[in-house]
């Protein structure tokens, strides 16, 4: 809302400043219009004015022409009443020879005109080629103070003319004529008009239709002279300058010019200059209006729109997130849990899942005591169509393992099953194994999945390559066809997703199988955890923060290596002391055949420290702990009796005769020189004691025999 | 551990064979009747070890029969067995053959 009112107001102002700056170009426009219409009308008045004079003074010498006949010498007085009637102010007959033959003014007989050079003109009308010739008022030959024009026109055949001349001083006796011909219908824009007074009586002429109601004087219509720029005279360069006038109670412009004695004023109505000023703001003001309000309500439409958009992105978006989280869930929910550690194998695995929930999963479970299926699968797809596939196909795939412990029947089973419950056309790539714990013998069927890698006890890496039937739900009477391979105690098998293969580094890399196998043959031991914590370690390393596309998903099942240690606890009492001489027999039989020469003296050691932990140290249980290899035999004995220091006595005395001899003291004495390291330290609240004999140690270290 | 006792004019004969530890003196211990015994013979040709409950035992034996000045020999031990006298001195107490 608060949007929409900032839209609009800008608008608005907008609008107030375009219209600001608009009214000023009008403004200047108007006026620069206004002074071309008072120019216009200054020429067209002068040269109209000028015509008209023309007109009539060719008329009044025709006039002569036609009733003198021709160029003959007349009496001053016949053409002094002939000038009178005709109203011109002189009246001259010029014979061929452009001599004045006849005139109303005794000045002017007998004048040569080509004695002067203003008078030459004329000359062209006697050689019969001109019909008349026309000169502009100018000083007076005979008197410079007056303004006189002069027009002639010839006799028929070029036999003399008949001159003319007019006083400009009389010129106002035609201006009446002049405006009732030619200036009533003269228009000065729309409603100019113009003023004509005689100087010195203040007359008034006027087109306007105001003059013929009103008064009939310059000042009447409110001209006031005080307020008026200087008159230019007629003839001058110019057309004067414009100034504000109050005709007939109107503010107008006018101009001011003087010509024959009168005084000439162009008037045009200040109203009509803001007329058109104001159509046009009008207009404008409209136009820009409506554009300015489609362009706001536009902008605030489409800003709308963008924002219902936007509403619809983000809660498709929240659905999305919804969705991938519920997917995640399905997906993670779905996985077995971590195999408890037992002495046959070790399991670990690991799935995780791109930003994307794609389709991976893994599953394993133990048949019996020495069977364990295990697999790994990757549906085609992303996001919850695959999450609900996958959870289809790891229920559909584990029932039938288990109903169905061939491989092969359980895989052809699960195949058809997938194929019949796929209406969105899924598909998924699995590998899936049968472990006999007990001999190694490793059962699996390949469906279109990555193949495993088998990392040998003894650090090597091997592909289980093999032809692979295809992928699940996609043939329905496919066959798999099951293989067989062998895992010797200490052998990893590798199984996992393209995610590893194709994880990309920031350039489109791929990670790739040969980065894989290194990173297998690196792995120590092949420990399960640490292969899978190790692959996705080097993922992550590879990818260097580039976000994964797929599920990455690993499993590593290890044959166990053989025990290297063994330990059981037993009470701390006789059937303890028995129980240990028993287990000690039991390592040993397990044990390198070297070791079967120090079964005594181990025997001896391990009886007489049990015994020592049994009667004085007051433990209620102990716990022994066999470590052997083929070099030495290594026996710990832990107990949570009172801490004993069983090397800080002295040794007894040996020396002493049979009846002077303490009973007791004797078994750590025979540890200790029996073994071939002992050691003893706290822990935990626990006595722990170790004790070592090499192989090949037949007997105990002899002393000399003392003297 | 299996004790072959056979008593004859005084003379006690314990043939061991086996082992002679914690768990199996207290069978030796009860076997060493020594009334009226003038000679006790320990055969230990079948005997595969012996620890300190079992020196005890002989140990025990052995003050016995020099109080009553009678004999006692121990016959027939083992490399083992022998090194365990040695390592606990009682080489130079028993009479070993």
């Amino acid at each position: 809302m608060k949007r929409r009112w900032i839209i609009f107001g800008t608008a608005l102002a907008l609008y107030a400043a375009l219209m600001g700056v608009a009214r000023v170009i009008t403004t200047r426009q108007a006026r620069r219009s206004t002074e071309a219409l008072l120019d216009n009308a200054m020429l067209d008045y002068r040269a109209t004015v000028a015509g008209a004079i023309d007109t009539m003074l060719g008329s009044i010498a025709g006039q002569a022409v036609r009733e003198l006949g021709r160029a003959e010498p007349r009496p001053m007085e016949e053409i002094g009443a002939l000038a009178k009637r005709l109203d011109v102010d002189e009246l001259n007959v010029v014979d061929r020879t452009g001599r004045i033959i006849a005139s109303n003014d005794p000045h002017c007989m007998g004048v040569d005109m080509a004695d002067n050079p203003v008078t030459v003109p004329f000359l062209a009308l006697t050689n019969g080629t001109v019909a008349s010739v026309s000169q502009p008022f100018r000083p007076h030959a005979h008197n410079p103070a007056v303004r006189a024009k002069y027009l002639a026109v010839a006799f028929p055949g070029g036999d003399g003319y008949v001159q003319v001349g007019l006083d400009e001083r009389h010129l106002g006796k035609m201006l009446p004529v002049i405006f009732g011909y030619v200036f009533d219908e003269w228009m000065l824009g729309r409603t100019g008009f113009l003023l004509c007074a005689d100087d010195e009586t203040d007359v008034l002429l006027s087109n306007s239709s105001r003059h013929r109601d009103e008064a009939g004087t310059l000042a009447g219509t409110g001209f006031d002279e005080a307020a008026a720029a200087p008159f230019e005279v007629a003839g001058d360069a110019g057309l004067g300058r414009t100034f504000k006038q109050r005709i007939y109670g109107e503010t107008c412009d006018c101009r001011n010019y003087l010509f024959g004695g009168h005084r000439f004023v162009p008037v045009l109505p200040e109203r009509e200059f803001y007329d058109t000023r104001t159509i046009f703001g009008a207009v404008f003001g409209v136009l820009l209006f409506l554009v300015l309000g489609a362009a706001a309500w536009g902008t605030d439409r489409i800003l709308r729109d963008r924002d219902r958009l936007k509403a619809c992105y983000d809660a498709e978006d929240a659905r999305r997130r919804r969705e991938m989280d519920i997917a995640k869930t399905i997906q993670t929910s779905a996985l077995p849990g971590k195999v408890p550690p037992n002495p046959v194998f070790r399991l670990a695995a690991s799935m995780t899942p791109a930003r994307e929930v794609g389709g991976d999963f893994y599953d394993h479970f133990r048949y019996d005591a020495t069977h364990i299926a295990f697999l790994v699968a990757d549906v085609s797809g992303k996001g919850i169509t695959a999450a609900l596939y996958m959870m289809t196909s790891k229920d559909i795939l584990r029932n039938k393992l288990l109903a169905a412990r061939d491989g092969e029947a359980a895989f052809d089973s699960a195949n058809a099953a997938l194929c019949r419950n796929n209406p969105a056309n899924m598909f998924l790539s699995a590998w899936g194994g049968i472990l006999d714990t007990a001999t190694g013998r490793l059962q699996y069927i390949n469906a279109g999945h990555n193949p495993p890698l088998v990392r040998r006890a003894d650090g090597t890496v091997e592909w289980l390559r093999g032809k692979s039937g295809p992928m699940l739900a996609i043939v329905p009477g496919a066959a798999y066809k099951l293989r067989t391979a062998v895992l010797a105690p200490g052998d990893t098998l590798f199984l996992y997703t393209d995610g590893v293969t194709e994880a990309m580094d920031p350039s489109g890399a791929l990670f790739g199988e040969r980065r894989l196998e290194e990173t297998l043959r690196a792995a120590p031991a092949g420990d399960p955890e640490s292969v899978c914590r190790m692959v996705r370690a080097a993922v992550a390393a590879f990818a260097a923060g580039a976000p994964a596309a797929d599920d990455l998903t690993v499993l590593a099942v290890q044959l166990a290596p053989p025990p290297r240690h063994r330990t059981r606890i037993f009470p701390a009492n006789r059937d303890g002391i028995a129980g240990s001489s028993d287990f000690l027999d039991e390592c040993l039989a397990a044990a390198p055949s070297s070791l079967a020469s120090i079964s005594a003296p181990l025997h001896v050691m391990l009886d007489e420290v049990v015994s020592n932990v049994v009667n004085h140290a007051g433990a209620t249980v102990f716990e022994v702990t066999a470590e052997f290899t083929s070099a030495r035999a290594s026996l710990t004995v832990s107990d949570n009796g009172k801490p004993y220091v069983p090397f800080a006595h002295a040794d007894p005395d040996t020396s002493l005769p049979a009846d002077e001899r303490p009973i007791g003291g004797l078994g750590i004495l025979i540890v200790k020189k029996t073994a071939d390291a002992v050691t003893y330290h706290r822990e935990n609240g626990h006595n722990v004691l170790c004790f070592e004999k090499l192989a090949g140690d037949k007997t105990p270290e002899v002393e000399p025999p003392l003297p | 551990m299996t004790i072959d006792k056979k008593l004859d004019n005084g003379k006690l004969t314990l043939a061991l064979a086996g082992r002679l530890d914690t768990n199996t003196s207290p069978e030796l211990e009860a076997a060493v009747q020594l009334d009226g015994v003038q000679e006790l013979v320990f055969d230990f040709a079948g005997l595969e070890y012996i620890a300190s409950s079992g020196l005890r035992v002989l140990l025990s034996a052995q003050k016995t029969m020099s109080a009553k000045g009678g004999r006692m020999l121990v016959a027939n031990p083992n490399e083992m067995v022998r090194g365990v006298f040695e390592v606990t001195g009682l080489d130079g107490i028993f009479t070993i053959a």
